[in-house]
């Protein structure tokens, strides 16, 4: 900021170092001053954005506008950095309020325009001098376009390169003068007042008119008035469409012999009607075309009198056209004046440009301007006379008017050296001889307006003579601004690859300390955590988050990502906290995860608008006898405890028939301390829920286990209890699997028996073990029938979708009563198991030894 | 014309580690080269807009991480993708072997697609070991445009881009005539200039 600050109060250049302004210009055209340059903040709600606001003025415009630009990065070595935020053009509904009684201190201020209605700009300045400087001027400059007249239209087109166009439309804009070239054309333009007279007179009479000039034009403008159209052109539109139709056909078989043509576009406003015919070749360089007209006359709005105007864009040159009959009779010049001045205001095109946004206007049209004085002299003798023209054009209205400003400012009309083109005797080349003795005029005019336009002819033609009116044109060669289109590609890949390197360089970027987050040690049911650092040390505020993957989550289960998303203001850091949790909810996907990958989980940091970054989340899992299958634990050959993760691995992904033990060791162990503990053990099987919630002790019974420990046993039996359960229930497939279903249909133990025998050996022992186990305790009621059945039964039979059974939980049940209860035993294949709740206080204890 | 382009299409780079990715990416967008040689350890992308034939079409092309443990999480990223772009490296004969996996991947995760198959790091003939007819062959078969591309040398690479860019706006253009009218006929004169715009009847 101070930086930026202090290049603002310099202002000059040092030879070595360019100042904030120096770098600014680069944003503006060769005529376009930086009156100063200023720096504020946006204020928008809470939010504060850095802005630099130039005042800027434009020697071709006349005018001063304000333009903020929001960037990148203090100080600015390039003025690629600076992307325009908003133009203010001071003009008449311009307004800068200091507002002193809201807020923090008076440098607080407001921007509005008329174009943004009410919206209102609020910025704060960061230096009270520049502050005053920059009021200052602003106020004087406005205090400038308002000692102009309010009707004026202020020249604010400059702006329009600054003006919610592309960054890329910007730039070629600014380097126009290394592609365009400048393209002589012809354009003729045709104004005839036709006197409601139908254009099939006579065979042929337009070519004279139309066909006259020496080089063939490349485009034609004919506006004609007094169509023969006025009273039926509200009741029969298809008629109305013949006639126009038959004028156009008629045009057509006049122009120019020597080349092809093509109508771009006809527009009629009731009778007065404008044509635009083109070159066939030309067709494909025009790039726009858009008609508009306003209506005057009658009320202001019937359309008998009015303008029609065709706007087009050939190559890189704006043309406008406009035809035009503005109100008749020798008193009436300043309703002519208000019609012209209607037609210059109403003419809006679909794209908001108006008549004098074009680089090129040709007004034809019957203008009804007429000869004043003196009434002795209207009347030019037979013979043509340029001292007469000379005299008479002193006289003529429209150049009176124009010399007062009052209509056709910035027009040119060429040296008139013909005969006033109104009002003759139809048929004949005799002024009117009618009781009115009309006096002649001319009032049929081409003017132009624009840059490189030079007029080759201006005339009317005597022999045209079915109309009141002789038919005038004029003749001019236009440079027209063209692309060369080999420099304008060279000048086009390399804007196109500035701005996209613009793009790429300031896309969101932030660093992460590392993209690989190693855990070390990883222990069942023993929590830890891993800080790491994301930075960002890109020139914006960068938004980041973790992506949430197909799954759904940003994670896996056993990992918990702290934030999951934030944004880092620039040059700052963030700590982002992982838990790992291996436990019981967790470990069965753990361990499927280690079996197929070498990381525990891979996570996306999704910077916003920006790249992703992988992270990818690993460690040592120590492996513990808990989760893993009874194969897997049948093929170890020593402790857990002195597995790697890597090998445990192996044993759970071999799927061979070969088994080191009939049971795992870990799970005999259990039973065999609990049958031990005789007594002790009553209720150690609470209920089927208590297995999750491990106590203080339940890691020294883990790692009794794991390590095949000849201590005694580190705990209580319950303890013990519950980590027989975890045993059997925390491997990802239930004990029972694959044959759960059938099971659960089981109604007798030999049917049952054919199913268990389908198992894999150590699940089939694990199985009877625990039966003959439990059906001793059951004996010595040490534990109740009907709870260990139901806790039992659920684990080993576990199954996602027959838990949703009304009867899953009474089939389980039903299953492990045919095991585990002594009376149902007895009672021999075939029963249905209907036995009491307690099973028989003797049993046999021998069974556990076999 | 405010967002300054007439069609926006996505590209994905995939192929083996260390083929060369990202370097025919950065010598594409930025013009430059760097012999060192960074992972690309997730998803990176670039923009460039090139002009085809008078349409400006942006690209977005998206590097991904080669490595073999992040395939599943890159696989991810082919959804929305116009064109893919499969490399491998023409001094590795794995990478080339491994071209096949890379193209299922795109089978198994893009609905329609376009692919180019390109030869990265063919700047060296003493270290070439996949030979150009070999490669050509396996492309041909695999009905696939293949580019022998060196992305240090810049040889190839805009050639590359720019032809599987071609295939796409084709085939766009040919499957969705009303869009392109709507994206292109108001922005750029007709350039057979016979049938006119609505404007001028």
């Amino acid at each position: 900021m101070d930086t930026l600050s202090e290049a603002v109060a310099n202002g000059t250049a040092t030879a070595a170092t360019r100042t904030t302004k120096d770098i600014v210009k680069e944003r503006f055209k060769e005529d376009e001053t930086i009156e100063y340059i200023f720096e504020a903040y946006q204020i928008k709600g809470p939010e504060y954005s850095n802005r630099l606001l130039a005042l800027v003025s434009s020697q071709s415009g006349g005018t001063f506008a304000i333009i903020a630009f929001s960037y990148l990065r203090t100080p600015l070595s390039s003025a690629n950095e600076l992307i325009i935020n908003k133009v203010f053009a001071i003009d008449h509904n311009f307004q800068l309020r200091q507002d002193s009684k809201s807020s923090i201190t008076t440098q607080q201020f407001d921007l509005s325009t008329a174009e943004d209605g009410p919206i209102k700009y609020y910025y704060y300045a960061t230096e009270s001098h520049h502050y005053e400087e920059f009021v200052a001027k602003v106020i004087s400059f406005k205090s400038t376009m308002a000692q102009h007249d309010p009707e004026t239209v202020l020249n604010f087109r400059w702006l329009n390169d600054y003006r919610q166009i592309g960054e890329v439309k910007q730039e070629l804009k600014k380097r126009e003068s290394e592609y365009i070239v400048y393209k002589d054309i012809i354009i003729y333009c045709a104004t005839w007042n036709v006197n409601n007279k139908t254009c099939s007179d006579s065979n042929n009479p337009l070519r004279a008119w139309l066909a006259c000039s020496e080089k063939p034009p490349d485009i034609y403008a004919i506006g004609l008035q007094e169509l023969d159209t006025p009273t039926k052109a509200m009741l029969n539109s298809t008629q109305v469409q013949a006639i126009e139709k038959q004028w156009i056909d008629k045009m057509m078989d006049s122009v120019h012999p020597d080349v092809e043509y093509e109508i771009l576009m006809s527009h009629r406003l009731v009778a007065t009607m404008l044509t635009v015919i083109v070159r066939k070749q030309l067709r494909q360089h025009i790039i726009r075309c858009r008609p508009k007209s306003v209506a005057r006359g009658i009320f202001n709005t019937l359309g008998n009198k009015g303008g029609v105007a065709i706007s087009l864009q050939l190559n890189e040159g704006n043309i406008c056209f406009v035809n035009s009959h503005l109100a008749a009779h020798m008193g009436y010049v300043e309703e002519r004046n208000q019609d012209y001045n209607a037609i210059v205001e109403g003419i809006r095109f679909d794209d908001g440009r108006t008549i004098s946004d074009h680089d090129h206007i040709f007004w034809v049209g019957d203008l009804n301007y007429r000869i004043q004085e003196p009434p002795g002299q209207q009347r030019p003798g037979p013979l043509s006379d340029a001292q007469t023209y000379e005299l008479l054009l002193q006289y003529d209205q429209l150049r009176q008017e124009m010399r007062r400003g009052k209509c056709f400012e910035g027009y040119t009309e060429g040296e008139i050296k013909f005969r006033p083109t109104y009002k003759y005797d139809p048929g004949t080349d005799n002024y009117d001889s009618s009781e009115k003795q009309r006096a002649p005029a001319y009032c049929d005019r081409v003017l132009w307006k624009g840059t490189r336009i030079e007029q080759l002819a201006y005339n009317s033609i005597m022999e045209i003579r079915q109309s009141d009116h002789k038919p005038v044109y004029a003749v001019f060669q236009v440079k027209v601004k063209t692309r060369d289109e080999v420099k304008y590609k060279r000048v086009q890949e390399e804007v196109l690859k500035a701005v996209d390197k613009r793009e790429n360089d300031n896309q969101p970027q932030i660093n992460v300390e590392k993209t690989v987050i190693d855990f070390g040690t990883v222990r069942f049911n023993e929590p830890s955590t891993r800080d790491f650092n994301v930075y960002n040390n890109c020139p914006l505020p960068v938004d980041f988050s973790f992506k949430e993957k197909d799954i759904h989550a940003i994670c896996e289960p056993w990992l918990h990502v702290d934030p999951r998303q934030d944004s880092l203001l620039i040059d700052s850091a963030r700590s982002i906290r992982l838990k790992m949790n291996a436990n019981v909810r967790t470990i069965a996907g753990l361990l499927r995860k280690i079996r197929a990958s070498d990381n525990f989980d891979i996570l996306i940091l999704h910077v916003e608008n920006g790249r992703d970054i992988f992270i990818t989340v690993t460690g040592d899992y120590q492996p513990s006898c808990f989760g893993l299958s009874m194969e897997t634990m049948c093929r170890t050959d020593r402790p857990l405890s002195e597995y790697s993760q890597d090998q445990i691995k192996q044993l759970m992904n071999d799927e061979s028939p070969e088994y080191r033990v009939t049971m795992p060791r870990e799970f005999f162990l259990l039973i065999d301390y609990l049958y031990r503990q005789g007594s002790k053990q009553v209720g150690a099987f609470p209920s089927y829920d208590s297995r999750l919630s491990l106590g203080a002790q339940f890691n020294s019974v883990r790692d009794w286990l794991d390590t095949w420990s000849d201590d005694p046993f580190p705990a209580n039996a319950e303890t013990a209890a519950q980590a027989l359960l975890l045993l059997l229930d925390l491997p990802e497939h239930a004990l029972l699997e694959p044959v759960v279903e059938n099971l659960l249909e089981c109604t007798n133990k030999s049917q049952a028996m054919d199913y268990i025998s389908l198992l894999s050996p150590p699940k089939r022992n694990v199985f009877m073990h625990l039966c003959m186990f439990l059906r001793a305790g059951i004996e010595s009621q040490f534990y109740d029938l009907h709870q260990v059945a139901s806790t039992f039964g659920r684990i080993l039979l576990r199954s996602t979708e027959r838990a949703a059974w009304m009867d899953y939980h009474s089939r389980c049940i039903q299953f492990m009563r045919l095991f585990i209860d002594t009376d149902v035993e007895a009672m021999g294949n075939g029963n249905e198991g209907a036995g009491t709740g307690t099973g028989s206080g003797s049993g046999t204890r021998a069974g556990l030894q076999a | 014309m405010a967002r300054g382009f007439d069609h926006l299409f996505k590209l994905l780079i995939i192929g083996d580690s260390g083929v060369g990715k990202s370097s025919l990416l950065i010598r594409f967008s930025d013009d430059t080269f760097s012999g060192s040689y960074i992972t690309t350890i997730g998803v990176d992308f670039k923009i460039r807009t090139v002009d085809i034939e008078g349409m400006r079409v942006k690209l977005q092309i998206w590097d991904t991480a080669g490595q073999e443990r992040f395939r599943t999480i890159t696989s991810t990223y082919y959804r929305g993708t116009h064109g893919v772009i499969v490399v491998y490296d023409v001094t590795n004969g794995e990478s080339f072997a491994n071209v096949r996996r890379w193209l299922e991947e795109i089978q198994n995760n893009c609905d329609v697609v376009k692919k180019v198959l390109v030869g990265n790091k063919n700047d060296d003939p003493d270290r070439k070991v996949v030979i150009t007819e070999d490669a050509q062959r396996f492309a041909k078969q695999m009905d696939i445009e293949l580019f022998e591309t060196s992305a240090k040398d810049n040889i190839n690479v805009e050639n590359m881009f720019l032809s599987i860019t071609r295939q796409v706006l084709d085939h766009k253009l040919r499957t969705s005539p009303n869009e392109q009218q709507k994206d292109t006929l108001h922005l750029k004169p007709n350039p057979k200039g016979s049938k006119g715009g609505k404007c001028c009847r």
